[in-house]
């Protein structure tokens, strides 16, 4: 097992904490990277080469995780969500690790435990709040 | 004695079914609404386990009590089977 | 007879309820996925021996104690995730 270095291990542990699939994951980067331009669900969809409704899923699942957050319109979309600058730090290594070891964290993020056992072991936590 | 588990197991499966509940509210994973409605019945059943036995004696709510836990872990076989993977 | 049956399904789903949490567990190392194991699994050996109970409706004491010791197993599985260090 090839030791990583500590940024490293920080990028990973986000990735197996708060990212549910590889297109979650391109979802989130494709609208880092375009920030603070906002895409549309058809658009993204389109992009991610996935249905709409799959695409309106993710989209959700990442406002929940407070990483994008949904823009009115019109037109209606969802941009990044620069909430910290500790969060943007993140996110940047997040694209440089995924841009160079695309193969590494696929296989991380299809190891990870179903994001349903997460959430069930979670929920007995009594602070509601993920930190 | 028997009064005191079944008071506990109520509010063991009340507390389960709350926390699993509003798991359910804050991430949608169907997983933890079956579960959820499967502590909610094993509540009940405790309940009516307890009116029966204690309570009302003259009653008799075996099947009752059977049906509702029956009931209950039918609810979270389901999940366990459909929503586990995901 | 619809009693009898009602035990064996019970049975039944309790033990294959405590196989999907041993597998829960195995998977994710989560302790508290172990205290359900052991929770349905109790469940459903408690039903198996009711069925050879002459009156399965009042328990008995080793019944009693034996569900008991489940509920135990998933209060303190909880407790230890929410105060870790103080136990």
């Amino acid at each position: 097992m090839v030791a990583y270095s500590q940024g490293e291990n920080e990028v990973y542990e986000f990735i197996r904490e708060r990212i549910e699939s590889v297109p979650h994951l391109e979802a989130l980067l494709l609208l880092w990277n375009s920030r603070p331009q906002p895409w549309s669900v058809e658009n993204l969809a389109k992009r991610l080469y996935v249905a709409k409704e799959r695409a309106h899923a993710l989209l959700t699942d990442l406002v929940r995780e407070h990483l994008i957050t949904a823009v009115a319109g019109p037109p209606a979309g969802y941009e990044y969500n620069s909430k910290s600058v500790a969060q943007d730090q993140m996110i940047a290594a997040v694209d440089a690790t995924y841009r160079r070891e695309v193969v590494r964290v696929a296989t991380l993020i299809h190891s990870r435990t179903p994001s349903s056992l997460r959430d069930f072991a979670r929920a007995f936590r009594f602070k509601s709040d993920k930190d | 004695m028997g009064a005191a588990v079944y008071i506990l197991g109520m509010l063991t499966s009340a507390a389960c079914s709350v926390l699993l509940w509003r798991g359910y509210k804050r991430g949608e994973k169907k997983l933890l609404l079956w579960s959820s409605l499967c502590f909610a019945g094993f509540a009940i059943s405790n309940l009516l386990v307890f009116v029966d036995l204690i309570l009302v004696p003259e009653w008799d709510l075996y099947l009752y009590r059977l049906a509702a836990t029956a009931v209950a872990l039918a609810l979270l076989l389901y999940g366990l089977i459909w929503e586990s993977n995901k | 007879m619809m009693a009898i049956f009602l035990l064996g399904f019970t049975a039944a789903a309790s033990i294959t309820a405590s196989l999907f949490f041993l597998r829960f567990w195995r998977d994710s190392r989560d302790r508290l996925f172990l205290a359900f194991t052991a929770f349905f699994l109790i469940e459903g050996i408690t039903r198996v021996l009711l069925v050879f109970y002459a009156h399965p409706g009042e328990g008995s004491p080793g019944i009693y104690l034996a569900r008991l010791l489940g509920m135990l197993l998933i209060l303190s599985a909880i407790l230890k995730k929410n105060y870790p260090s103080e136990l």
